[in-house]
């Protein structure tokens, strides 16, 4: 199928109008338990946009030869290999970093976001394509988790990328997971209205 | 029908391929990953002892490290413990029932490099106990001397936590008075539980004596000041060591939202040292009536 987007296109509906956590909603599940510093989101931010590209390039390469009956299972497996590749090089050649992306880089293989890309995007587009499509969502996830964190952080400790910056801890009750929810659905609404805001503004529907 | 055999066939060649893919990272990795686990582990031991940010490991300090071995079968349980004679000389099994007295002594021969990897020691262990007992590792100890004397002990533990466990290593001198906490592994919750690693939190069990620790409690108190300056390292050594003296005997403070994990700490800081104490003993008492040569 021809695509008639652009690669810069395709990066900014990942991180505008597709954005994973605040459009699509997917990936909750991370978004509410991780997302309590901004340094967390950052690192499985990361950890979520390097499977998203390696995962989007293999499945688009092979897209011919995989059987229609058996592509989720397929997808699966892609990811489960490359979250392995990824846990096993980060550990043995950067530990210092595996140290505090150890735990984040297990999670991914679960995560909806990169399986639906695949079922959407990678499965149908050309690889340069799916390339551009997996880094867009892949960076619209990590700057939506590091928004998030910000905000938790920022309440919850008082803090920003771990320095003090309040001096003191304002609602300890945005570190829990169950305000995860209310940030997130504060900030979809939040980004919703000033979409329509800015549609009304410009005369569109 | 021939549905199902393409189905078969291409699921199982994926699966093929992606396991050769796992499979040669792991091989290609295997060793570098070890090689970092372990320079982790040295890293934390100095840390512990005193010698942050590579500061210069003086050539007499040496560790010794001691196996504990859960040895049962038949209808007695036993300890075995595997001590070292010195480097490169073998080690001694050592067989000591419940009640503290010794069932058993025997030299092993096993290279240093042997006893680091479990599969190899396991199997010596299980020869040196003697058919019909099974063995099982329990942990190990790390005794630290310089120039011949005991200066630490380093103890690993496990202990429940408020969500999973929490893994530790302790530093102790002689005399069971904590020098350092290092909580290796946990899952507590970040913000609450996971505040343990914390200087703030794991910094008061430092200089805690062992008659004090023996009846540590948890205060839901905030932290005075100036005792938390010095536990978060902000003022000079000789200032936070006399607010160490000064604390040595008082509770431990919880931290804010997480008073269970705070106490799960207490209570396993204190119940790893204390059974240790009381294992020592009788290990030291065997030792000497045995007049068996160890390196520490």
């Amino acid at each position: 199928m021809a695509n008639d987007k652009s690669s810069m296109q395709l990066i900014t509906r990942g991180i505008l109008s597709e954005n994973p956590i605040f459009k699509l909603a997917l990936s909750m599940c991370p978004a509410v338990g991780i997302s309590t510093t901004v340094m967390n989101g950052f690192m499985l931010g990361i950890a979520v946009l390097f499977v998203q590209v390696f995962s989007s390039v293999t499945i688009s390469t092979f897209k011919n030869v995989i059987h229609p009956r058996i592509r989720i299972p397929t997808y699966t497996l892609t990811i489960a290999t490359w979250v392995t590749v990824i846990d096993l090089v980060l550990a043995a050649y950067l530990p210092e970093a595996y140290a505090k992306m150890g735990i984040f880089v297990k999670l991914i293989v679960a995560f909806a976001i990169i399986t639906m890309r695949l079922e959407m995007f990678a499965c149908k587009e050309p690889v340069k394509d799916s390339f551009w499509d997996g880094l867009g969502m892949g960076l619209g996830f990590m700057i939506g988790m590091m928004v998030i964190g910000f905000v938790r952080e920022l309440l919850g400790s008082g803090a920003i990328f771990g320095f003090d910056v309040l001096g003191f801890k304002p609602l300890l009750f945005f570190i829990l997971p169950s305000a995860g929810f209310f940030v997130v659905g504060l900030m979809m609404a939040f980004f919703n209205w000033i979409e329509v805001y800015y549609k009304r503004s410009k005369g569109l529907k | 029908m021939k549905n199902i055999i393409t189905i078969v066939i291409r699921l199982t060649v994926s699966c093929l391929l992606a396991a050769s893919i796992m499979g040669l990272c792991f091989i290609f990795t295997s060793n570098a990953k070890k090689h970092n686990e372990h320079v982790q582990e040295q890293r934390v031991i100095y840390d512990l002892l005193g010698y942050k940010n590579g500061a210069k490991i003086p050539d007499s300090l040496a560790l010794h490290e001691v196996y504990r071995y859960v040895i049962s079968g038949g209808d007695r349980q036993s300890i075995g413990y595997l001590v070292p004679q010195g480097h490169g000389k073998g080690f001694f099994f050592v067989n000591i029932d419940l009640n503290g007295g010794l069932l058993a002594s025997k030299t092993v021969a096993l290279g240093d490099t042997e006893a680091l990897d479990p599969k190899t020691r396991d199997k010596a262990i299980e020869q040196a106990a003697g058919p019909g007992y099974t063995v099982k590792f329990a942990d190990q100890t790390i005794v630290v001397t310089n120039n011949g004397k005991r200066i630490a002990y380093l103890l690993g533990g496990k202990f429940q936590g408020f969500k999973t466990f929490v893994n530790v290593m302790l530093a102790v001198d002689p005399e069971f008075t904590i020098l350092g906490l290092a909580v290796l592994e946990h899952e507590e919750d970040p913000g609450l539980g996971a505040e343990i690693v914390q200087d703030y939190f794991k910094n008061q069990f430092k200089g805690k004596a062992f008659e004090a620790l023996k009846t540590i409690e948890v205060v839901k108190a905030p932290i005075p000041t100036e005792y938390l300056e010095a536990l978060n390292g902000r003022v000079s050594e000789e200032a936070s060591g006399k607010l160490r003296e000064q604390y040595k005997d008082k509770a431990i403070y919880a931290l804010t939202g997480a008073t269970i994990s705070s106490k799960a700490v207490a209570e396993g800081v204190k119940g790893i040292v204390t059974k240790f104490a009381y294992r020592l003993n009788v290990l030291d008492k065997i030792l000497q009536e045995q007049q068996l040569a160890v390196s520490f």
